[in-house]
């Protein structure tokens, strides 16, 4: 985002892109379709399933080519070119293709204060790549983001959209480049809410115990 | 009934409608960009703002609060309202920009937001001038710019179809061209992509934007973000005049303005008519223009020893009489045609009566399948109705031509349409019989053939009525000049046109690209008076007053009933 402050330029996509999936791996399973019918059904209409389908083809196919958004289009029975203009909002789905982890490092307001973007530029040296950018393995690829919604623990990076790792410190990112590396996701960690300053003696930047659950309560109902 | 009151004074309403669209009808100017009658209401520009408040009720007597002066305490809503999006209820009291600073302040403040990415592309823009972004920065906005940084750029130039052309900069993101296809032509063609600043109207990857109805996005832009390709860079509005008429594409006669620079056709837009084609003009019908400026003729002219020869008007009708005195009134055939005006018709029906003739007919021009049951018909002529309505009916093709190669065609008179190209006749068929022809354009294959040819003013230089497929009876106007002096069309001219361009009275006045042609309304009386039959008119609102009195399916379908929007002829009473 930086950059863009200094050179605001918006690009123009490719309108006449190559398909990147091959033709023959480019279909929804039945037990995909079955899932897709199932958020259907949860909304009023089709269009409001789009977010979760496009989810699952991102799981399936690892990023979002035209190709694939006219397949959950199709699936869904809704217009391509809404399907296109959701993908293009959301910064989590990925429209071209990405490492196998996917760096997202916070450099918004408090993470900055706190050294979001010595963590970046670390990072940037360690991996020998610019933001944006993926390493030759294909193993990471490292992006600015901005505000994750985890101020209380800045700075902060999320992993192919999964789980944060909290108060950054260059030991951390070399542990958990060391884990990425061997195929180790790092757990999914509750932090605890200024609320709970008391119990651990005023300190809230001292690391809660991980958790190793995707959910809090309280969960939906259509989720459970 | 409901009362409201707006800055002070008190309307009465029925129903619901909605704040702003009530304010529009009254007269009362609330700015706005992303509000459109005929599309759903996002409310996303938050340029309509307005102050709202409610009267208080006593919860005890379920009565209006009243301060010491008896009148109803009034409360307001603690935040500024979008009027666009606002269900009107009773007793509801409303504060625009003219009462209200507070509502002014807003106005002005959101129009620096919606300015600060805004490039200054004004003095290149094609909606300069008639742009609402600009007018109501002028009228609402801030005086000058605080903004220090650099603008966002976006990409500009992008050809999203054959038609239109984006320039994402000039973007406010109104979604207006969005909601288009999506509600109305219903291509699903368009999406705003990205967020923030970076968001922009465009095609998902691999689409084209070529959906028939598409340069109508160009018209609901309210700022140059969508321009017409082919209309892009010709000519500032303030250099063009636009006279109201309706487009001759096809049977459905979708109102339209013409706009006029130097007397050529530089662009159509549509005219927002609920009875006919709501406020959208299909792609064909706008870019339909060159007829007008192409290809026109350049005076009458008569044949002479197996040439057309240019000679006088005079010359021309004296010839024209000359051929068809001889022959016998039964062996002249008369065509009508579905391109010309009711007038026009009317007196070629008059002049065959007089000489003893068969009724005209005329040649129907249907093309299967280019319809699609909105604004396109399958059939591509303008009047077909209007010609029925009069008694004039599509031509027996085997007929005539049966009746041509036995001898009992003598005489073939033509009323602006091309009997040979649209393959009624072969040019051998009609080499040895006068052909006397009414005509638009010099592509007219029957000019190879005729022997009086005749330059018929277009719909944009004559005065007419026209019947659409659905029984809308219209008036066309002139929106430009022709050569010849004819104090009808100069005086017609000046009501069409409000800004009296092109009159010889004013300072834009000039004689380039007028085309010698006269409309059929001032040929076809001089040739019959030639022939010994007066058929003098004061002009094509007597005839259509004549027409209207004495045939039932015109019945009442007069200029003044027809005015602007036109009749629907059912409505008023005229037979089917």
């Amino acid at each position: 985002m930086a950059d863009f402050i200094k050179k605001p330029v918006v690009p123009l996509p490719d309108l006449q892109p190559e398909p990147q999936i091959p033709a023959d791996q480019l279909y929804f399973t039945e037990e995909e379709k079955q899932k897709i019918a199932r958020f259907k059904e949860q909304y009023l209409e089709p269009a409001g399933a789009v977010m979760k389908t496009l989810w699952l083809a991102q799981e399936k196919f690892g990023f979002l080519p035209p190709e694939v958004l006219q397949l959950v289009a199709d699936e869904l029975g809704i217009p391509y070119a809404q399907v296109y203009g959701v993908a293009t909002f959301y910064t989590q789905y990925y429209k071209e293709k990405k490492g196998k982890y996917v760096l997202d490092v916070c450099t918004c307001f408090s993470c900055q204060v706190c050294g979001g973007y010595d963590i970046l530029h670390y990072l940037e040296e360690k991996l020998g790549i610019h933001k944006g950018e993926t390493t030759p393995d294909g193993l990471f690829t490292l992006q600015e983001v901005e505000c994750l919604g985890a101020c209380g623990s800045a700075p902060v990076l999320q992993v192919s959209n999964g789980p944060y790792v909290h108060n950054l410190t260059p030991e951390k990112v070399d542990q958990l480049l060391e884990n990425l590396k061997q195929g180790k996701l790092p757990p999914f960690v509750s932090l605890t809410l200024p609320q709970d300053e008391a119990e651990l003696g005023g300190n809230r930047r001292s690391d809660a115990e991980a958790v190793e659950s995707y959910r809090t309560p309280p969960v939906a109902h259509h989720t459970r | 009934m409901p009362r409201i009151t707006i800055d002070g004074t008190v309307y009465e309403f029925e129903g619901r409608p909605k704040l702003l669209q009530f304010c529009l009808d009254h007269g009362i100017e609330l700015p706005h960009f992303c509000y459109h009658p005929a599309l759903s209401i996002p409310a996303n520009c938050r340029q309509c703002l307005v102050e709202v408040g409610m009267p208080v009720i006593d919860r005890e007597t379920g009565k209006p609060k009243l301060d010491e002066n008896g009148q109803p305490v009034i409360q307001f809503m603690p935040k500024l309202q979008t009027s666009c999006s606002l269900d009107m209820a009773d007793g509801m009291v409303v504060k625009t920009h003219r009462t209200s600073e507070k509502v002014a302040r807003a106005q002005r403040d959101n129009l620096e937001f919606l300015l600060i990415n805004h490039p200054l592309d004004c003095p290149i823009c094609d909606q300069a001038g008639k742009c609402p972004l600009q007018n109501q920065a002028y009228k609402y906005g801030p005086e000058g710019s605080r903004f220090e940084f650099l603008k966002v750029h976006k990409p500009k130039r992008v050809k999203l179809g054959p038609r239109v052309m984006l320039d994402a900069e000039r973007c406010i993101n109104c979604t207006r061209c969005v909601r288009f296809t999506d509600e109305i032509s219903k291509s699903h063609q368009l999406t705003i992509i990205e967020r923030g600043v970076k968001n922009y109207p465009i095609t998902p990857p691999g689409v084209e934007f070529d959906d028939p109805y598409s340069m109508n996005v160009i018209d609901l832009c309210p700022v140059g973000a969508l321009t017409s390709i082919d209309a892009r860079f010709k000519a500032r509005p303030w250099e063009m005049s636009a006279t109201p008429s309706i487009t001759i594409t096809n049977a459905k006669g979708s109102n339209c303005y013409y706009w006029v620079r130097d007397n050529l056709i530089v662009e159509i837009t549509p005219r927002a008519n609920t009875a006919v084609n709501d406020y959208w003009l299909p792609d064909e019908d706008r870019l339909d223009y060159h007829r007008f400026n192409e290809n026109r003729p350049d005076g009458p002219e008569v044949r002479r020893d197996g040439r057309l020869v240019r000679v006088s008007w005079e010359e021309a009708y004296d010839r024209a009489a000359a051929l068809l005195s001889g022959i016998e009134g039964q062996r002249i055939l008369f065509l009508g045609s579905a391109y010309a005006t009711v007038e026009d018709n009317y007196l070629l029906k008059r002049l065959a009566e007089a000489l003893g003739a068969d009724t005209p007919v005329y040649i129907p021009h249907i093309e299967p399948g280019h319809g699609d049951g909105w604004l396109r018909t399958d059939d591509r002529t303008p009047n077909a109705q209007g010609c029925q309505r009069l008694g004039i009916l599509p031509v027996d093709e085997a007929l005539v031509q049966s009746r041509l190669e036995s001898g009992d065609i003598q005489a073939v008179y033509v009323l602006e349409d091309d009997p040979v190209g649209s393959g009624l006749f072969s040019a051998e068929a009609l080499a040895d019989i006068p052909v006397i022809l009414h005509y638009y354009n010099t592509t007219n294959q029957t000019l190879a053939v005729a022997d009086v040819a005749l330059p018929a003013a277009t719909v944009v230089e004559t005065i007419g009525t026209y019947v659409n497929c659905d029984g809308h009876a219209q008036r066309v106007r002139p929106a430009k000049a022709i050569r010849t002096v004819n104090r009808v069309l100069m005086r017609e001219i000046g009501k069409s046109r409000l800004d009296q361009h092109g009159t010889p009275y004013d300072r834009w006045y000039n004689e380039k690209h007028q085309v010698d042609c006269k409309p059929s309304w001032e040929i076809l009386p001089e040739v019959a008076e030639r022939l010994g039959h007066p058929l003098r008119y004061k002009g094509p609102k007597y005839i259509m007053q004549e027409i209207a009195e004495t045939i039932p399916a015109f019945a009442g379908a007069t200029y003044e009933a027809m005015g602007l929007e036109g009749v629907r002829l059912v409505e008023i009473g005229a037979e089917v």
